[in-house]
């Protein structure tokens, strides 16, 4: 498995990389096939800045494809290329599934700067017997950096399948604090428990006393859990809501099998967003990628 | 104008300071490793303090729209501390070949013991071995001998001249770092060393070549805005812009980007908050405009 990782990520990784760099990759993915030391891990995690740069991937759908053929449901879009080759990097050792790599991957957080760190986490669905990583990840969800929690929150199936609920609905409340695109948080549909969904009740009520608007990415979160909170939230909001946001509002009600309030709310609407959320929503389309759309004139576009 | 502070320890400073920056046209600085006014207790103390320069200052810095660069070093004052002092370079392959380092410093002499020695030339022996630039923070008595003698010993240990800076100088230490071929920085104090005035004067009298104006600002009464405050009163007084754009801008640039660790070019784009820089969609840069009314969030 971690063989065919490697593979698919070198593949990936060959033409983005100058030849130098690309020579740098080809000896360190040797070195740490046939095994390396700590500090050796350690530098090359570190070296590989001086060959690859923050540059985004603009993956082609082939290569999308090849990615989708790991079976591991990661979005890889968001990377940039120094993270891939630091995540080649770690996925190139030959002892993945040993104490040896556990003891030297968490070694590497105490002295990863920013970019290593968010590498680091990016790796985490990557890598075989994830639950032995749980702490660590639950650690990086403390972060005060934005862009360390996205890398976790976001585009990874791993908090969704290794996370306990404790865990799991302060990833959702704290992506939502920080206005991150919810949509991208893989595995929201399926888990929006009945305390998430009250919690998130209790957020938006926050949000109206404070005057402050209720993010799109918010009716993402509920489940049908607590219909009366959600049916009278989405007639409050209504009201002051944009085109964007009334099209949240759409599906985030069918999403909590509300769609009766939806047309209730969208029956005199002649707004081509809401009619076709309408739509979608009569329809049962109304996971994760519906919302995308809804992000490009909301504030929650990128945090 | 803009500029590029390459000695300040934000770590010691507020958000207020990273705002009033931002507005004052500072893009880039450079936050040497240093001590924190107190001794510290253990080396876990170095690690969580390297620690924070190349990620969570660079992260705090990211959100006013200011690149944040650092260096990576064991400061005078514990090399003195000789058990902790071996422990704390021991971290040195940990932290100082990470992204965004741009040298090993602020290192060099306080008050010259052989301990200090010692620590300093296990440095320059590191930065040699690595190929990196030395940043050397030059004792606050017997400056001339102490800067003398760190340039000697740096010489001998194999530091390219070039790849030598030399900091807190004045009017009576210039002279000799220029002629060594080293960059000589200048810490703008307020009230005390170095104020701007005598700035104006030592560009006037040596030319701008080689020379470089910081704050040096830190937990201790210092000023965050010297470098812009600087540049003003040179424009004030007449000394040319293009020697303020060297000597607030370019040197520092030239003197640290041979780490490789700048990328120039992107330095030379417009500022943006930086804050969707690893998780956007399909760009690293948006060409938004600096938020540096939004806080940090938590
Ligand atoms: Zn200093």
């Amino acid at each position: 498995m971690s063989q065919s990782i490697t593979n698919t990520l070198e593949t990936l990784l060959a033409p983005r990389l100058a030849d130098t760099a690309l020579a740098f990759w080809q000896k360190s993915r040797d070195e740490l096939t046939a095994g390396v030391s700590t500090h050796r891990f350690a530098a090359l995690i570190a070296l590989a800045s001086r060959h690859a740069k923050r540059t985004p991937l603009e993956l082609s759908p082939e290569e999308i494809d090849a990615i989708a053929e790991l079976g591991v449901s990661i979005d890889m879009r968001g990377w940039n290329l120094l993270e891939l080759l630091r995540v080649g990097l770690i996925t190139a050792r030959c002892d993945l599934n040993e104490v040896s790599f556990a003891e030297d991957f968490e070694a590497q957080f105490v002295y990863a700067d920013e970019g290593e760190t968010c590498a680091l986490y990016r790796a985490l669905a990557l890598l075989p017997a994830g639950e032995r990583f749980v702490w660590r990840a639950g650690e990086g969800c403390r972060t005060n950096m934005n862009n360390v929690f996205a890398t976790i929150a976001l585009d990874t199936p791993y908090p969704v399948q290794h996370f306990d609920d404790t865990a799991w609905n302060q990833l959702v409340m704290k992506s939502l604090f920080l206005e991150l695109p919810l949509w991208r948080v893989l595995g929201l549909d399926n888990r929006r428990s009945q305390d998430l969904t009250r919690m998130v009740l209790d957020f938006a009520e926050e949000r109206e006393s404070a005057g402050r608007a209720i993010n799109n990415g918010l009716w993402l979160c509920l489940g049908p859990h607590d219909n009366e909170r959600t049916s009278a939230l989405a007639l409050r909001a209504w009201a002051a809501a944009n085109s964007g946001q009334h099209a949240a509002i759409v599906l985030g009600l069918a999403r909590c099998n509300l769609v009766a309030v939806a047309e209730q709310l969208g029956a005199d609407s002649i707004d081509t967003s809401v009619t076709s959320a309408l739509q979608a929503a009569q329809n049962g389309q109304t996971d994760n990628i519906h919302f995308a759309q809804l992000t490009a004139d909301n504030s929650e576009t990128q945090a | 104008m803009r500029f590029f502070d390459p000695h300040i320890h934000m770590v010691s400073r507020t958000t207020d300071d990273y705002q009033n920056m931002a507005a004052a046209g500072i893009r880039a600085v450079i936050e040497p490793a240093f001590w924190m006014g107190q001794p510290r207790t253990n080396v876990g103390s170095f690690v969580d303090y390297f620690a924070t320069l190349v990620g969570w200052e660079r992260f705090r810095a990211s959100q006013f729209g200011i690149a944040h660069y650092c260096t990576i070093g064991v400061n005078s004052k514990e090399a003195n501390n000789e058990g902790l002092a071996r422990e704390a370079l021991e971290l040195l392959p940990h932290f100082a070949l990470k992204e965004g380092v741009v040298a090993i410093g602020e290192i060099g002499y306080d008050e010259i013991t052989p301990a200090e020695e010692w620590v300093y030339q296990h440095q320059l022996q590191f930065a040699v071995d690595h190929d990196m630039v030395v940043m050397v923070h030059s004792p606050h008595r017997d400056k001339k001998n102490g800067i003398i003698r760190s340039i000697d010993v740096a010489r001998e240990i194999g530091v390219p001249m070039e790849k030598l800076v030399i900091d807190h100088n004045n009017e009576e230490t210039v002279q000799a770092v220029l002629d060594a071929g080293a960059w000589a920085a200048f810490t703008i104090y307020p009230n005390t060393k170095m104020g701007s005035e005598r700035m104006v004067e030592i560009v006037r009298q040596y030319g701008p070549d080689r020379l470089i104006v910081d704050s040096s600002a830190d937990w201790g009464v210092s000023d965050p805005l010297s470098v812009p405050k600087t540049a003003h009163l040179m424009q004030e007084r007449g000394i040319e812009q293009s020697a303020i754009e060297l000597t607030c801008w370019q040197n520092a640039i030239d003197a640290y980007a041979q780490s490789g660790q700048i990328d120039v070019d992107e330095l030379m784009r417009d500022p943006v908050i930086d804050q969707s820089q690893s998780f956007s969609d399909n760009s690293v840069l948006r060409g938004q405009q600096p938020r540096i009314d939004e806080p940090v969030q938590n």
